[in-house]
């Protein structure tokens, strides 16, 4: 057996279940059904009302599947000490997940080097550190929804649009120390100096905003709307604080940037059969996702933990919003999907692959991808893992469904063998030995998508040409392998930011993205991701885009 | 020189148990006999002694059209009559079960005709014309694929292949199909596949030793025999691998492996 010092799911082990982890035997049958949880007691009085109310019946946990005939269990949110139902880890009950995924389709970032060419060369007017604060101005007032330009216009209220904002960062220190504070996400600040420096010379002397639109705008049009609103906004704003005539074919240019040529959204374009825009979830590539998390910027000494806050975004995002909503309806992602980033369990597996390469391969990123040390190195995390789950009865309970075992061993041993040598395609080349081996092992896989992009992937995981494959991290959910790959996609997340945590990177694929949510005024923390879910399960979380002040008081 | 089919690489107790499973020339055990009409009735599709529902002319009348395939291929008895295709779904525990879902469907192809059949981590369905079923379900659940305790017949709410076993060494079954009968020593179905009550209890017997299933079992486990102890499997199974890291599905384009 591995060595044996205290595993770190031991705890969440304990506080699910009465019994030692180790004990085979239970008892079932006997906890009083659904009436043990304490979320599913309030609902059906929640639901006798409404029922009543309406006079159309309504939920009634009676119906179906006798609920509760195991212990209901509670489940802890990854290296924090919360636990929580697993009803409150639904993104529907859940108002952190809603918001983190709010944040996401609500930002875009627009290049300002174009607009500012067009405003000195084209029309021939000064753009200045003064001329810049002006239009920051200008434009958070425009983009939570005021006018700028005519003079008879409805607005939107400043309450439902409190966390609509647009912030400027560049890699140019001069400018931005030019620039009132309160409009920048100052790089120098909010990253270690290293993480900085690497930051600055990759954006270099070019002038990015950060647009954050109203959450509402999200919710009620989709990720598509949010380049247009803001380049609506934008180009009104360039109109009014350069003085400039609304309709001369100059404007024209600044809204092409804003919408086009200078816009980064932080999902792509999907296939039309997907009926999507751009900035829904199934577009946003595993390497951006990584930038997003904002883990290697707070605590760069902890890969590991940057990896597995990774993952645990990209489950809520990938596998419990878009493919377990967007794609396919019901409720049954949510259970599915908690499994990676809920008691400890990856977190144990990955770290303790962590001392393996420190002690055994020469350390992070010390290692040449090879197929000998995929088969050594590989082999041994998977067979760490899956020996957790026969050890411990009560681990393999926690995760009582194939796909989540399948999903949290090949996760382990693909970001293992990410940070072993610095590659993330190396490190997916380990997910699909784990999933080979975990199948002949078990005799079992998940359901059927691990039994068909899950036996094929290897032959896929070093391929780059067009239409069969991609760098790892600018694969996403719609690669082709992994458009249906439910419950993987966490660990894919994870997979493409491990390389980059380990060699100590600023950012896994777009500079951009990181230094965009490097933002103390999002309202979600994407510094502390499972610690969020945790609040938003224990109704401590504080969204944003609530509607209280245009509806009737209760 | 013909080739020999060789069903399953390895030495350990389990890869020989899986070869077995596989080979259709090795007879399976019988080890218990439950009436056909009780089969029927866990499996809850008809009831005893009624008509078969059919959903195409029997073949014999000839009103199916000329075609290959409907000269190369002898249809099964369900399919002659027209019968409607029906399942059977087996749930196996991690705990030493004789089965694992692939193994049923590997053994399944080498010993069935006529059949499709899917795998999941929790649960393998068989589908098939409806008496040619009865007569494949009999068999499972009579012979040492099955053991009552470890393994589960069940249409829908399937999980429970990795929960603990309960106090009497039981799989978990939300529905309690099934129940430890203390007196008899045995296990007896009190409700069908799709959890509806049968009219009297049926018993699939009692229960197999735990270290004769340990014996039997085709899951690798490291508190059994581990897959790294059989270094026949695990390098087939890193060949595998390194065929199609290497090169894709063109395995004859490599050089040297």
């Amino acid at each position: 057996m591995a060595k044996s010092k205290e595993k770190l799911f031991i705890e969440a082990m304990k506080k699910k279940f009465e019994e030692d982890p180790t004990e085979v035997n239970t008892h079932y049958y006997t906890f009083g059904g659904w009436k043990q949880s304490k979320r599913k007691r309030e609902w059906v009085e929640q639901a006798n009302q409404i029922a009543k109310k309406r006079g159309i019946p309504m939920m009634n946990q009676d119906i179906g599947v006798p609920l509760g005939q195991r212990v209901l269990m509670p489940y802890r949110l990854s290296h924090t000490d919360i636990y929580a139902e697993a009803d409150d880890l639904h993104f529907m009950n859940n108002a952190a997940m809603q918001q983190a995924w709010d944040d996401i389709r609500r930002t875009v970032i627009v290049g300002l080097d174009t607009a500012h060419s067009v405003i000195e060369k084209r029309l021939g007017k000064e753009v200045t550190p003064e001329t810049i604060n002006l239009y920051l101005e200008t434009v958070n007032h425009a983009m939570p929804g005021g006018a700028v330009v005519q003079e008879h216009m409805a607005e939107v209220s400043p309450a439902l649009a409190e966390d609509c904002y647009v912030k400027v960062f560049s890699g140019d220190d001069e400018l931005i120390s030019q620039i009132d504070k309160c409009f920048v996400i100052d790089i120098n600040k909010e990253f270690p100096k290293d993480q900085a420096k690497q930051l600055k010379d990759a954006i270099g002397k070019s002038v990015y905003q950060v647009v954050r639109a109203p959450t509402l705008v999200g919710r009620v049009c989709d990720g598509g709307t949010i380049s247009r609103w803001s380049a609506m906004q934008i180009s009104m704003s360039f109109i009014s604080a350069y003085r400039l005539a609304a309709g001369e074919a100059a404007i024209a240019d600044f809204a092409y940037a804003a919408k086009h040529a200078s816009v980064v959204n932080m999902g792509t374009m999907m296939p039309a059969r997907r009926a999507r825009g751009p900035n829904e979830p199934g577009g946003i590539p595993f390497g951006f996702l990584a930038d997003m998390v904002q883990s290697t910027r707070v605590y760069p000494d902890d890969p590991a933990r940057a990896a597995l806050e990774t993952v645990a975004l990209g489950a809520v995002i990938y596998d419990q919003i878009y493919l377990g909503s967007y794609m396919s309806g019901g409720v049954g992602f949510t259970q599915y999907a908690t499994a990676a980033y809920t008691d400890d369990i990856l977190e144990d597996y990955v770290y303790w692959a962590l001392d393996l390469i420190k002690t055994k391969y020469g350390g992070l990123c010390n290692s040449k991808p090879s197929m000998d040390l995929m088969e050594k190195l590989g082999t041994e995390v998977n067979s760490y893992a899956l020996e957790m789950y026969e050890r411990y009865p009560a681990a393999m309970e926690a995760h009582f469904g194939g796909s989540q075992r399948a999903t949290v061993a090949a996760a382990a041993t693909g970001i293992a063998c990410a940070m072993a040598t610095g590659n993330a395609d190396f490190g997916v080349n380990g997910w699909y030995l784990s999933m080979l081996q975990h199948k002949e092992r078990h005799g079992r896989l998940g359901f059927y998508g691990y039994d068909l992009q899950d036996q094929c992937g290897s032959a896929n995981s070093f391929s780059y040409r067009s239409d069969e494959g991609l760098a790892f991290e600018m694969r996403g959910p719609n690669y082709p392998n992994y458009a249906m790959n439910v419950g993987h996609m966490s660990g894919y997340a994870g997979i493409a930011m491990a390389p980059h945590a380990a060699r100590g990177d600023a950012f896994a694929c777009n500079p951009l993205i990181k230094v965009a949510f490097a933002d103390k005024s999002l309202p979600f923390d994407f510094a502390n991701i499972t610690k969020e879910f945790g609040r938003g399960a224990l109704r401590e979380f504080m969204p944003a885009g609530e509607r209280t002040i245009i509806i009737p008081a209760k | 020189m013909a080739y020999k089919r060789q069903f399953y690489p390895g030495e350990s107790q389990v890869a020989k148990n899986r070869r077995r499973y596989m080979d259709p020339s090795e007879k399976l055990k019988k080890l218990r006999d439950v009436a056909m009409d009780d089969v029927i009735r866990i499996l809850g599709h008809r009831a005893p002694g009624e008509d078969y529902k059919s959903i195409h002319p029997p073949l014999a009348e000839g009103s199916e059209p000329e075609d290959l395939i409907r000269q190369l291929v002898t249809p099964i008895e369900g399919a002659k009559a027209g019968d409607r295709i029906r399942y059977v779904q087996f749930t196996d525990s991690v705990y030493f079960a004789p089965m694992v879902p692939y193994l049923r469907a590997w053994m399944y192809m080498t010993r069935i005709r006529g059949f499709d059949t899917g795998t999941l981590s929790g649960r393998q369905i068989i589908e098939m014309r409806e008496r040619d079923l009865e007569k494949v379900s009999k068999e499972l659940i009579d012979n040492e694929t099955f053991d009552p305790a470890k393994t589960g017949i069940r249409g829908a709410t399937v999980h429970g292949h990795a929960c603990r076993l309960d106090e009497n060494g039981l799989m978990f079954d939300a529905w309690q199909r099934y129940r430890w009968n203390a007196k008899t020593g045995e296990v007896e179905y009190v409700k069908d596949q799709v959890a509806l009550p049968l009219d009297k209890p049926i018993s699939v017997g009692k229960p197999l030793p735990e270290a004769d299933l340990k014996n039997m079992t085709t899951i690798f486990r490291a508190d059994g025999v581990d897959m790294r102890d059989d270094p026949e499997v695990m390098a087939i199974n890193l060949r595998i691998h390194r065929l199609r890291t290497l090169c894709g599905y063109q395995a004859y384009a490599l050089k040297g492996e």
